[in-house]
């Protein structure tokens, strides 16, 4: 079955991409439907940080091989540390992203046993990737200073 | 009961194609455990992506595939142009279709001379090393620059072909046809390298798909699948080309199970004789005409938006699906760009999954068979 026929409320966004906006309960269960009905190919994770309305979005890429169709599934959490299930068990790539998503956005996946250090190494500071970490100054502040010449 | 030790092939080693490494344990000369380290490549594009304008952004993207940075332009590109809602001119497609065929013959080309040298024939590593330089020139003579073209970018081409191109184009592939039988005799007929690559390195059939596993690695495990076929971009849809898939091995023999490393080489060097076919046929019905749509103009680079919405392209590149998940917000930057890297799923799951049980020696050969660039992991 097609995923509009699975959510009837399926956004399509052009030929062959469609957009669906779930709750963060119905996601395993969206991720397995779409899997048994054809939507065999997990494409990839992504995190979008909506800073403004203070909230993560979450988007799982499907693909069917036999409908030639995309699906984004699209799950918005609070960015204040809101957990998530860990959807590890369904493709064994998901691990990998929420991995890089933990670290670089902060989101914790319960039942995710990998979630340490993946990219970074030693990193004390706030995630990267989240909107309102500033490369710049952060640049600015490790780099940029000389230190003092200690005249003993 | 033997003693488990560990081992760490990279960062910095002649069987993994870069900066990045494998933890290994192992019992006697078989794995037990793999884990990829990766971390020493990381140049933080995204973050950077949203911090530039659109039309800024092209000159970072190319540098997240460093064997074949063409993939990156075109898929930024086509998820821009899908926002913005353009249709590219005819003559821009089948530049593309050239620029994107030629890249994937010269990273076949270091891919499959890495094979080789993996396995012991270094001689086929210099020759692909060599003639891959022919078609760096001819880069170089259409983009002005060898390794990063920037050349496609949103709207179409950067500029249309130079009047010689097509002559010098075609003299290269005549070259690498006459050359194509060469390296089936110093590597796909060696009894060393199919001694070493039979029967090795396999990705299951029927878990490819559930592990994220795209492009020749696919293909050679069984399924005739190629987003240039499934979900046409550039001038695909009017060119007539074969997607090779395993057992159809054409005038290669057919030995083992497929999803093997013989069997993923095989695909390459049957991919590079498509890729020939398909660069001949477009240089031959290229239409003339404008190659970049009227709207992108440099002096309206600055103050540029891009309607708000979400787009995902996919480009079919040499090593598997390129895709670009790009957000905007209606803004003068992107909100978000993520990029799929084949090699994420390859060099990570898949690697980790198969190392187990594997001999050492076998290890780096199936490494670089899966065609693991590390800078796609990493962004």
């Amino acid at each position: 079955m097609k995923a509009k026929e699975l959510f009837p409320d399926a956004q399509e966004l052009r030929k062959g991409r469609v957009r669906i906006e779930l709750d963060k309960e119905q996601i395993t269960d969206a991720l397995k439907k779409l899997k048994e009905n054809g939507y065999t190919h997990f494409v990839m994770l992504s995190c979008v940080d909506w800073i403004k309305e203070g909230k993560f979005e979450l988007v799982y890429h499907m693909w069917s091989y036999e409908y030639k169709e995309h699906v984004m599934l699209s799950v918005k959490i609070n960015r204040d540390g809101e957990d998530v299930v860990s959807n590890r068990e369904l493709f064994p790539q998901i691990e990998t992203y929420e991995r890089e998503i933990h670290e670089m956005f902060g989101v914790n996946f319960v039942g995710n046993p990998r979630l340490g250090e993946f990219i970074l190494e030693g990193w004390p500071h706030m995630p990267p990737m989240r909107k309102d970490f500033d490369t710049e100054k952060f640049v600015k502040d490790l780099y940029y200073k000389i230190p003092e010449v200690n005249e003993e | 009961m033997m003693k488990e030790y560990e081992l760490f092939i990279g960062p910095n080693h002649p069987g993994v194609t870069g900066n990045m490494s494998y933890h290994l344990w192992a019992e006697g000369d078989k794995i037990t455990r793999a884990e990829t380290r990766v971390g020493y490549l990381h140049r933080g594009f995204e973050k950077l992506m949203e911090k530039r304008i659109w039309m800024q952004n092209v000159p970072l993207v190319c540098r997240i595939c460093v064997p074949e940075p063409d993939v990156n332009e075109a898929a930024y590109s086509m998820a821009v142009e899908d926002l913005m809602g353009w249709e590219i001119p005819e003559r821009a497609k089948y530049i593309r279709t050239i620029i994107l065929e030629m890249a994937r013959l010269s990273a076949h080309l270091l891919a499959v001379g890495g094979v080789a040298a993996a396995l012991g024939i270094y001689t086929a590593a210099q020759w692909g090393i060599g003639d891959r330089d022919y078609l760096l020139d001819i880069f170089e003579q259409i983009t002005g620059a060898r390794v990063y073209h920037i050349y496609i970018w949103p709207g179409g081409v950067r500029w249309d072909l130079p009047k010689n191109a097509k002559e010098l184009i075609l003299k290269v592939l005549d070259y690498l046809e006459k050359r194509m039988p060469l390296y089936d005799d110093l590597i796909m007929h060696n009894k060393v390298f199919l001694r070493r690559s039979v029967g090795v390195g396999i990705v299951p059939k029927d878990k490819a798909i559930e592990w994220g596993v795209t492009g020749p690695n696919l293909r050679a495990a069984g399924y005739q699948l190629d987003f240039r076929r499934l979900e046409p971009y550039a001038a695909y849809d009017k060119i007539d080309f074969e997607v090779p898939y395993y057992p159809k091995l054409g005038d290669y023999e057919v030995l083992s199970d497929g999803s093997d490393i013989y069997t993923r080489t095989a695909i390459r060097m049957l991919e590079m004789q498509q890729s020939i076919r398909i660069i001949r046929q477009a240089l031959k019905d290229m239409p003339e005409g404008d190659v970049l749509v009227k709207e992108n103009k440099a002096n309206k680079w600055f103050g540029w938006k891009v309607p708000a919405g979400y787009a995902y392209s996919r480009v079919e590149s040499s090593k598997g699906e390129f895709g670009y998940f790009v957000v905007s917000d209606g803004g003068k930057k992107p909100v978000r760009v993520h990029v799929r890297g084949p090699s994420y799923t390859h060099g990570i799951n898949v690697m980790e999954t198969i190392a187990r049980g594997m001999n050492i020696a076998d290890f780096s050969p199936t490494a670089i068979s899966l065609d693991v660039c590390p800078p796609d992991i990493e962004r």
